[in-house]
């Protein structure tokens, strides 16, 4: 059984307190929600409704209803009723915020990006989990992921699935002129700029670097693989502004300047550098794992067959590659009637029984060690899944309730030197102002 | 002399007539008048949620200090106000143009008037849609023209210059046949008699259009002004969906900015403190149209 009785009693008596610790102060802020009917699985039918994108299947098709289903077949009693999440994670944001602040209490369960848990425990909107669960719980899922979910010493949701990126390649191309995958990202620009000079690829190297999120994540992990962070690890100092900040931005521009990167990169999010590789226009890609699913499919790519994939190197002199850490989690939404149904849903998906399922058949990383590093990962057609368990990840600095401020404070300057309207050391400057505004709550 | 009392009927005339309004003036409180007080409110206020609600950390004037000093809201304003006024200026001589066009048209006038109002028809999101594909730096027909005549086509979207002009051509092309309209309506009002006087007084075509024609126009063309300039200051759609307000802030105009506060950073009082003073600047500066609109209807009527 996943709740004993003995632990709710536990449970029950000390949750109010780190709750009210969390928000701060006042006497109406101690009011938190009822964790006494936080039961075993009620008996007798309830319903739980469960805000969720899609979860995408190797086939192609949707695992949501496949893992409502298994759940049922151990909790008959729980239906689960699903609701389709808007596809832009900042529409499903801003629909969810304004339904759970104002105290609805649905959805009980909902997906939401790895980037919330701060934002979202700051203003009451997600559960804090620690209480709920046994000691020792986080110890399954990889360090810098708890983290990530972690606010002011408290698990804020479950992990459900993980998200990675990779360097795409052109294997025939590479193969033509004699070349091997890049160790270095100096050395993809040499490789990239070979095969363009004798005109097979119009593009050397497409990435992410129009004003949004996805930059945030691309600058992240070549700051970490140039040894440095965006913010010290508790998200109160502005550490961007060193001299690994200055190589990494110096790079990109390098790479647009010398014609590695076409300057269009400032217009694209992932759908368009994707793109940019399926038509054969590009010899490498920076993109997530969903990537491959697409560019090997003869149906969506003129490449199929004809890829390769690496993680992502590192600089020369570096300590190698990192890669930004994405994915989505399951949060409890305190004023559900059901938390007890809701939070042995939650668990189903984050625990050994629902991500076996996404291990066979997702076309995403399933987040618990013994699947991360199991036998369905090594086996599965896309080679990205068998390089997964030696990736190293670096999470964005989103340990702070600011953080889509400080997201902001990142892509905005990086956005302007990638076009040539500021040079890297204004935009170092100029991110590390709009950064300190942004922790002090500040910034606009 | 003093108003001539109301007598017993008109009074319990009066009392019916406030009872039957009742009903829709509490709708008007509650939807439009309430709201707005409500968010007048919470732009004093540093706010958060709470499991119990909204909660109130401190009254301040703060959202509005941090927001006058913030080079973000500088950059949204002035971008907002110079869009505003090149949008509205390019529309309104557009649109006369168009107008005079439709209104010396013998045939056809109707089904061309029906067939100008296809992109005012069109929802703005789907409009700036189809724009999005024709800028795409890849694939975009509009940076295929330009490759054609340059080395290197702009990328559209992503360069700030090209961006607004970009986001500007799709404004102009969209509203230009909403303002064309609205004159056309002016326009035909003209008597005839005048078109013939200044004709008889030996004036050219320049010389009607400048002294007979604009001068009628002008309590028209206030209309159309203030109806541009209202939709154009709230200008969200079309960044939306073409830049999210870049390349870096080149794009993001106040509402933009206010709705990026509210929902992204969940900042409610800030973005309140946003949406307050751009309403305040919004009425400010119809409240300048109108002027403008009454001192020209007098004008118009001295002459």
């Amino acid at each position: 059984m996943p709740l004993s009785r003995r632990s709710l009693f536990r449970t029950t008596a000390g949750a109010a307190v780190p709750l009210a610790a969390a928000t701060g102060c006042g006497r109406a802020l101690a009011r938190g929600p009822d964790l006494s009917h936080v039961t075993e699985v009620p008996r007798g039918p309830v319903t739980i409704r469960w805000w969720a994108g899609r979860v995408a299947a190797r086939d192609g098709s949707d695992l949501r209803p496949v893992l409502v289903s298994a759940f049922r077949r151990k909790y008959p009693d729980v239906t689960v009723r699903l609701i389709a999440a808007p596809p832009t994670t900042d529409v499903s944001r801003a629909t969810l915020t304004t339904q759970v602040a104002s105290g609805s209490p649905s959805p009980d369960v909902y997906m939401g990006d790895l980037a919330w848990p701060a934002q979202f425990a700051h203003n009451s909107l997600a559960l804090a989990l620690d209480p709920l669960l046994p000691k020792g719980y986080w110890q399954r899922y990889p360090e810098e992921l708890v983290r990530a979910l972690t606010y002011r010493g408290q698990v804020y949701a479950f992990p459900f699935y993980l998200d990675e990126a990779f360097l795409y390649y052109r294997k025939d191309l590479l193969h033509k002129h004699g070349l091997r995958p890049p160790g270095s990202w100096e050395e993809l620009a040499a490789t990239a700029t070979k095969v363009q000079r004798a005109g097979d690829a119009d593009f050397g190297f497409v990435w992410q670097g129009t004003v949004y999120e996805g930059l945030t994540a691309n600058v992240a992990e070549l700051v970490a693989d140039a040894g440095g962070s965006i913010l010290s690890p508790d998200a109160r100092k502005v550490t961007f502004d060193g001299p690994a900040g200055e190589r990494a931005l110096s790079y990109l521009r390098d790479l647009i300047t010398r014609g590695v990167t076409p300057p269009s990169v400032t217009t694209f999010v992932e759908q368009d550098s994707l793109d940019a590789f399926t038509s054969g226009r590009s010899v490498f890609l920076r993109n997530w794992l969903y990537a491959w699913g697409v560019a090997d499919n003869p149906a969506s790519s003129q490449v199929a067959g004809k890829i390769g994939v690496i993680r992502r190197p590192g600089f020369e002199d570096g300590t190698g590659g990192r890669s930004c850490l994405g994915g989505w989690c399951n949060y409890l939404n305190p004023h559900s009637p059901n938390l007890g149904a809701a939070l042995a849903f939650a668990r189903f998906l984050a625990e050994e029984e629902g991500q076996s399922i996404l291990a066979r058949k997702a076309a995403v990383l399933p987040p618990l060690l013994s699947q991360l590093h199991g036998k369905a990962m090594a086996r599965s057609a896309n080679p990205a899944f068998a390089l997964a368990r030696d990736v190293r990840l670096v999470a964005r600095p989103t340990r702070t309730p600011e953080y889509p401020m400080v997201s902001k404070a990142v892509f905005t300057p990086v956005n302007e030197v990638l076009s040539g309207g500021m040079s890297v050391r204004q935009a170092l400057t100029r991110a590390r102002g709009d950064l300190q505004a942004a922790l002090r709550g500040e910034a606009l | 002399m003093t108003a001539p009392r109301p007598t017993g009927l008109a009074r319990r005339r009066a009392r019916i007539g406030w009872l039957y309004t009742t009903p829709a003036l509490v709708v008007i409180a509650l939807v439009t008048i309430f709201p707005i007080l409500y968010s007048v409110v919470l732009s004093f206020s540093k706010v958060r949620f709470t499991f119990g609600g909204l909660h109130v950390e401190e009254w301040t004037l703060g959202n509005y200090t941090t927001m006058l000093a913030s080079p973000a809201w500088l950059e949204a304003l002035l971008f907002t106000v110079g869009y505003t006024l090149v949008t509205v200026a390019v529309e309104i001589a557009l649109g006369i143009a168009v107008a005079v066009l439709l209104d010396r048209l013998e045939a056809g006038r109707g089904w061309i008037l029906a067939l100008l109002l296809i992109p005012w028809s069109l929802i703005t999101v789907v409009s700036a849609q189809l724009w999005d594909f024709l800028y795409d730096a890849t694939f975009g027909a509009v940076t295929w023209l330009f490759g054609l005549v340059m080395d290197q086509p702009p990328v559209i979207l992503g360069t700030p210059v090209p961006a607004i002009t970009g986001m500007a051509v799709a404004d102009i092309w969209k509203t230009t046949p909403f303002v064309a309209v609205i004159i056309l309506a002016g326009l035909v009002r003209i008597p005839q008699e005048r078109y013939e006087a200044a004709e008889v007084d030996g004036a050219g075509a320049w010389t009607t259009f400048w002294n007979v024609v604009l001068p009628a126009l002008r309590p028209v063309v206030s209309v159309a002004v203030l109806f541009r300039v209202l939709q154009a200051f709230g200008i969200f759609d079309l960044p939306f969906v073409l830049t999210q307000g870049g390349p870096g802030t080149a794009t993001q105009s106040l509402a933009v900015l206010g709705y990026k506060t509210l929902f992204q950073n969940l900042d409610i009082g800030m973005g309140a403190a946003i949406a307050t003073s751009t309403g305040a600047l919004v009425i400010v500066g119809c409240l300048l149209c109108l002027r403008m609109f009454r001192n020209q209807v007098d004008e118009g009527g001295a002459a």
